[in-house]
């Protein structure tokens, strides 16, 4: 069994997702695949499973030429599962294979085997859309056994997921490539990467940087060469010291789902803080709920007024509105007159100076937000946050999917909003964005704060990274013996 | 394969075999339940008002015959609520077919067995016509059918000349039916069955029959819930999505020419805008027997339940001489409020 992708390009208008991506990976092993947003990870996935077509390449499946229409198939493991939520596990599995014309659709002897070792016996009546995440993974996974994939690829699959329901997937992906299966693995944890899988390839601007393997594959050296590929942006100076009065303070700050617990943390007036975590960490959570976007309980004492940029455009900006409005929107009554008048002048002359304070690249302020390009649809998005002056600006990924020029800016922004004696939080997920940006950092893992450190303090991002990495994985090694999949392979 | 055992802690807790049984069954069962405890209270409210005349028999066989229309028109729009999408011009085919079949039968005096031919004929091209924007086009089917419905009221107004039709009195310059015809005709709906049964009542339960086995019993009903489910998965799985969708847009134009064909042989005369009172008491009906808008979700039984309940409404406000407006009034309340308490329940089964 074998996996090759030679020279894979796949275009979007002008931005190239996919540059030429080679890759191969062999059934018996876990590949590891890991990339900074943006490098074409995601689009890789589309395309082997069938969603995405690709410009040119070639993808070969046990030496023959595959196209996603192919018998071989390819069995794609989401992070949110592709499946039909109304109908039954049982009916989940037998969709698209079905063996009768009049009657139901019920499971041959060797399903049901099936279904049993994956210990789902006890719910294979039930709808799917009522299940935990974990169960409909594994559903998932059975379509592709059943289909007779020989490739299953894991898309980030443990993200959302428990330390035990991860543990238990690893243990079906290992029993997967024992079974001489194909197995991909794409993921962001690093020291998952690094102790399930016998390589790993790091991906960055659609192609493949570098193959890790052997003695080389380390937390520490997937982190590096993720990063080593940014062109780092200006480094904005950072402080050694902030000395300003607190401006926002938690106290056992507990998420009501249990995303993260028992925080106490502080944020001083002039001061940029970053938190970083792997995705289902409770790093975005813990950000999110600053704002009072996620409910969580404790005490959290801010200076002033919270404003807040999500990470996505779409959860911040007015996609039906032009550049003026978007800017408008969070002025509250600063623009109106008697009445609820609004006065278009004055909204329409501060729109012209945010345009020009912001340098957002944009013909006229009554263009559409959705004329222009990313990266000032952010800056937009940064803009209408910040011409509000709120004492503390609480922002989720805010260069994600933005070019190196407009990422700078943004940084300035941020510090120049800082200094003025305010407070910025950012959630990240790369280390090249703390590096750049913040002044300080807290390492969430798995719920809880584990690390706090001052940017200042690392010469280079590489530094920086190893820290990151090292710091989480000896949290991960916390664990309960015998729990963690990991042991095994690290000597 | 892969031998790893789940600890019993980490299945969800109410998964033991009779436990789950009962599970299943109870949330269907609740659900109809309800509506069925809906029906009965709203009935004996009827009748302590109107004195005991709602629950007269040859009442209640009225009842059975309004509901029976609602019904079978309600069920092929249960079906395309299925597959997850939406039909607003239904009513007006509804319109379309009967005046279909009476202006060819009447007065351009073709054959009955041509005429029922034609008015199947129209309801499959506006079926086909919805389903070709909607799958093939890829407009929203609320726009699509939106469009339609006053396309084909349009186009019911031309054939007809805003006439009204009666085989027992052509229009001047016509000859009559023949009169084998005309018996064959009434005969199909308007016959009573030992008991005083409406025949029409006969034919829903033939009809639906058909939808539970189609539906529940068959590869296409399954298909048809997994498209509905997760379009995206079951194009990804291989299933035509477009056939699929085409098949629920022609299930629901059939079953709106067979009701047409039904009442107009009842009441033996038909008026182009007939089917223009349709459309929200079917949609009502589907609705509150459980069917949602998502796609996905909805029963025969539920569907033939939220009929009868809205047969009862309207029957009894009509013997208690309310008036149209009561009807109107009720209708909506009712309808919001059977959505509103299915979302109540449906919560309160998840966070359990």
């Amino acid at each position: 069994m074998s996996v090759v992708l030679t020279g894979l390009v796949k275009r979007y208008g002008p931005t190239v997702a996919l540059d030429g991506l080679d890759l191969y990976a062999l059934g018996g092993e876990i590949l590891g695949i890991a990339g900074p947003n943006g490098s074409g990870k995601s689009t890789m996935v589309g395309v082997l499973s069938g969603e995405t077509p690709v410009d040119s390449g070639v993808i070969e499946v046990n030496g023959q030429a595959w196209t996603p229409t192919r018998n071989t198939k390819v069995a794609v493991v989401h992070q949110e599962p592709q499946l039909f939520p109304n109908l039954s596990v049982a009916e989940n599995l037998v969709a698209g294979r079905e063996q009768f014309r009049f009657g139901r659709p019920s499971l041959t002897p060797d399903e049901r085997l099936l279904v049993d070792d994956f210990g789902m016996h006890g719910v294979v009546d039930r709808p799917l859309g009522a299940l935990p995440l974990s169960f409909r993974q594994r559903v998932e996974i059975m379509r592709g056994l059943l289909q007779d994939a020989a490739v299953v690829l894991f898309d980030e699959p443990n993200s959302a997921l428990t330390f035990d329901e991860s543990a238990e997937l690893f243990e079906n992906m290992h029993a997967l490539a024992a079974a001489g299966k194909v197995v991909m693995l794409v993921s962001h944890r690093l020291s998952e990467l690094a102790a399930h899988c016998a390589r790993v390839v790091v991906i960055c601007d659609g192609r493949t940087r570098v193959e890790l393997s052997g003695a080389e594959l380390t937390p520490e050296r997937i982190a590096q060469e993720l990063v080593a590929g940014i062109v780092v942006a200006e480094r904005t100076s950072s402080k050694r010291d902030v000395n300003g009065d607190v401006a926002l303070e938690s106290d056992t700050w507990t998420h009501r789902r249990g995303a993260f617990r028992d925080v106490s943390m502080q944020v001083a007036a002039g001061e940029v803080l970053a938190v970083m975590g792997v995705e289902g960490a409770g790093g975005r959570e813990l950000v999110r709920s600053l704002a009072q976007l996620e409910d969580a309980t404790g005490s959290l004492k801010c200076a002033g007024r919270v404003e807040y940029v999500t990470g996505d455009r779409a959860g911040s900006l007015f996609s039906n509105l032009s550049v003026e409005e978007n800017l408008a929107l969070r002025m509250g009554s600063a623009y109106t007159g008697p009445m609820g008048w609004w006065r278009r002048g004055v909204s329409r002359s501060a729109a012209v100076e945010a345009k020009k304070r912001f340098g957002i690249k944009a013909a006229d302020v009554d263009d559409s937000i959705g004329s222009l390009s990313g990266g000032n649809q952010q800056k937009v998005a940064l803009a209408a946050a910040l011409l509000t002056d709120p004492a503390v600006l609480v922002l989720e990924e805010p260069t994600r999917g933005v070019d190196v020029g407009a990422k700078a800016d943004i940084y300035r922004q941020l510090h120049t909003h800082a200094r003025s004696g305010r407070a910025v939080v950012l959630y990240c997920t790369e280390e090249s964005e703390v590096f750049e940006c913040a002044d300080r950092v807290v390492l969430v893992s798995r719920g809880r704060v584990i690390d706090d450190a001052l940017v200042a303090d690392f010469s280079d991002v590489e530094e920086l990274a190893r820290h990151l990495s090292a710091a989480t994985r000896a949290d991960e090694q916390l664990t309960p013996a015998g729990s963690n999949p990991a042991g095994s392979k690290e000597e | 394969m892969t031998a790893e055992v789940l600890e019993p802690h980490e299945l969800p807790p109410t998964t033991t075999g009779t436990r789950r049984a009962a599970n299943s069954l109870l949330g269907t069962a609740a659900r109809l339940g309800g509506l069925v405890l809906a029906i009965a209270l709203v009935m004996l409210f009827f009748a302590i008002k109107s004195d005991g005349l709602f629950l007269k028999t040859n009442n209640l066989l009225g009842l059975l015959r309004y509901m029976s229309s609602l019904a079978i028109v309600g069920l092929g729009l249960t079906a395309v609520l299925v597959v997850g999408e939406i039909d607003l011009s239904f009513g007006n085919l509804y319109g379309l077919s009967a005046m279909v079949a009476a202006v060819a039968w009447i007065e351009w005096e073709w054959a009955l067995w041509m005429a029922i031919l034609a008015a199947y004929a129209a309801a499959i091209a506006v079926g086909s016509f919805n389903a070709f924007f909607t799958a093939v086009v890829k407009i929203p089917s609320f726009v699509a059918t939106l469009g339609s419905s006053t396309l084909i009221l349009g186009f019911t107004l031309y054939v007809s000349n805003s006439n009204r039709y009666d085989p027992r009195y052509p229009p001047p310059g016509k000859p009559d039916v023949s009169t084998g015809e005309l018996a064959l005709f009434r005969g199909l709906a308007n016959q009573d069955l030992p008991g005083k049964l409406p025949m029409q009542v006969i034919w829903m339960a033939g009809i639906a029959l058909v939808f539970w086995f189609a539906l529940r019993r068959s590869l296409f009903g399954f298909r048809l819930r997994a498209v509905g489910g997760n379009p995206t998965a079951a194009r990804l799985a291989g299933l035509p999505v477009a056939r699929y969708k085409w098949f629920a847009f022609l299930l629901v134009s059939v079953a709106a020419a067979t009701a047409a064909l039904l009442d107009f042989s009842y009441v033996a005369s038909v008026a182009p805008d007939a089917g223009l009172t349709l459309l929200f008491p079917t949609f009502a009906a589907v609705i509150i027997g459980g069917a949602s808008l998502q796609g996905g979700h909805g029963t025969v039984l539920g569907t033939l339940l939220g009929a009868l309940l809205l047969a009862v409404i309207a029957n009894g406000l009509a013997v208690t001489a309310a008036g149209a407006f009561a009807q109107q009034m009720l209708l909506g309340f009712v309808t919001i409020g059977a959505v509103v308490l299915d979302q109540f329940t449906q919560r309160w089964r998840t966070n359990r």
